[in-house]
């Protein structure tokens, strides 16, 4: 069953398409890494799954409900994490613990305090004078003590340092894979992503460019290295390449075909070439490959 | 769920609310103060006869402190909703989001009209001491469209707080800035809003809603 389905998103803002019949889902008990560059639709999206955006057409559904009406007790079942981990930042971890656990019938606050215990905080130290790491922590825990069913994370590792970052990212694997809980996510460093997400869903201005397992997408998805004797070929407009990179006769190619392929290609095209390569990426190296360094 | 939203509540603006208390009270203060002042130098008949005959209102300054009350409350309640807008913490609360609206709007009122009701009873304990029933009274219903005016203030600001564009902001703004003092201070005269108090009452009611509109228009992504 799918804890997230999209039909036939359509979204502008005044003239500018952001996307246009986007389908995707999210089954239940994955983690689900959304990639884009900026001003890909990445926010829009999480916007529209909570509600607080309206999509010019299409809808999203939760757990079967659309998520322009959400009820109450399907939104006790999400669990949201604001850009930036914006939370009260007016109260304490004490006061702010108080309040949450006054809305959630399945309010578990020990998750919430083993996190806690690992922060330098006093009881009484409002949250706005925590570093941004600590913060994290906090919205963290919040989440976790609400034990809910589906977590929408939005853009988790900006402003962590690399610590905070793994500290944030093996908490919540644990968490969802021991619970069976699915996680719905975007980050703007693709790195963690990698340690955390199984699937992933990579958009470019306007389109889907892939929604994979991560695993099938890092096998299938490959990058190929050479040299060309004659620099001025052009291999945009070839369907097979997904992208190419070129620096005088430098070529990167990027492609869901196999060398064997691409080497048959050079040759069946008479284009003379050296030190052809195959180059092992990672998740990041991927994404770059597949949507272009601009 | 309710008590929740209220501990929220009470957390961003007590030190607000008891500060404003507190200036209210004070304020009272110094209004009585002046009137022993006045009645230990210029017999007491002499100065209920230039409250009566002169229209003097010897409680001229709380005209402003409804109004600077609405003010306060409402900024401090609703303006952290919207740095870094937190509104959306609120609104994904598994509580249907009107009602936490409401229940925010309520709150805030109560604390308002709480605020009210110590100064007006303060007032009353003192003027009790110095002043006929008849000037008590006039007093009171004058001071009543004032107290009106904070509470419209406070809904105002709290529609324009929430609202999340800022062209429709200043617009609100604009109509707030030319709507208020035509409506709530323009008559001078002591007791002279008297017929048209249950009016601003139901305006001020009507007014309450306002907020739910800012509050439906942020879901909607409006920006």
């Amino acid at each position: 069953m799918n804890a997230i389905e999209c039909n036939n998103l359509t979204h502008y803002y005044g003239k500018k398409l952001v996307y246009e019949n986007l389908n995707f889902h999210v089954e239940e008990g994955s983690i689900l890494g959304l990639l884009g560059k900026n001003g890909s639709g990445k926010t829009t999206t999480i916007n529209i799954l909570n509600g607080f955006l309206q999509p010019r057409s299409g809808e999203c559904l939760i757990y079967g409900e659309n998520t322009q009406h959400l009820t109450p007790e399907n939104k006790a079942r999400i669990g949201f994490l604001i850009e930036g981990h914006i939370q009260y930042s007016f109260m304490n971890i004490h006061q702010i613990e108080k309040f949450y656990s006054g809305f959630y019938r399945k309010w578990d606050k020990e998750p919430y305090w083993e996190l806690m215990s690992k922060l330098k905080v006093t009881p009484t130290q409002k949250i706005s004078t925590m570093s941004c790491g600590q913060r994290s922590q906090v919205a963290l825990g919040l989440i976790l003590a609400q034990d809910p069913d589906l977590l929408i994370l939005d853009d988790f590792s900006m402003g962590l340092d690399p610590g905070y970052r793994r500290l944030f990212i093996d908490y919540l694997r644990e968490y969802a894979k021991s619970k069976n809980k699915t996680i719905f996510t975007t980050s703007h460093i693709i790195q963690d992503m990698e340690r955390l997400i199984d699937d992933v869903l990579i958009m470019d201005y306007n389109r889907v460019l892939a929604q994979k397992k991560v695993d099938d997408f890092m096998q299938n998805f490959k990058q190929f290295y050479f040299e060309l004797v004659d620099g001025s070929i052009d291999f945009s407009k070839e369907d097979f390449i997904a992208n190419v990179e070129k620096v005088k006769n430098k070529v990167e190619i990027y492609t869901y075909e196999s060398d064997v392929y691409v080497k048959s290609f050079l040759a069946k095209n008479g284009i003379g070439h050296k030190n052809f390569k195959k180059v092992e990426m990672g998740l990041e190296d991927a994404f770059i490959g597949l949507t272009g360094k601009y | 769920m309710w008590k929740s939203v209220i501990y929220k509540e009470w957390l961003k603006t007590r030190w607000f609310l008891i500060i404003y208390a507190a200036i209210g009270v004070l304020a009272v203060g110094r209004i009585f103060l002046k009137v022993q002042h006045d009645f230990t130098f210029n017999e007491a008949t002499n100065f209920w006869y230039v409250i009566l005959f002169q229209g003097y209102q010897y409680f001229g300054i709380l005209k402003f402190l409804p109004a600077l009350g609405g003010l306060i409350i409402a900024v401090s309640q609703f303006f952290p909703e919207t740095v870094n807008k937190r509104i959306k913490l609120t609104f994904h609360l598994p509580i249907v989001e009107n009602k936490v609206m409401i229940i925010m709007m309520l709150f805030g009122a109560c604390c308002l009209l709480l605020t009210f009701g110590v100064v007006s009873l303060f007032f009353y304990g003192l003027s009790i001491i110095y002043f006929p029933h008849e000037i008590i009274h006039g007093a009171l219903v004058t001071m009543t469209p004032w107290f009106l005016a904070g509470l419209a203030i406070y809904f105002l600001a709290a529609l324009i707080i929430l609202e999340p564009v800022w062209k429709f902001r200043f617009l609100y703004a604009l109509v707030a800035v030319a709507f208020i003092p035509s409506v709530f201070f323009d008559d001078t005269i002591t007791g002279g809003y008297s017929p048209a108090n249950p009016v601003l009452f139901v305006l001020v009611i009507i007014m309450s809603t306002a907020l739910l509109f800012s509050g439906y228009r942020f879901r909607k992504g409006e920006m």
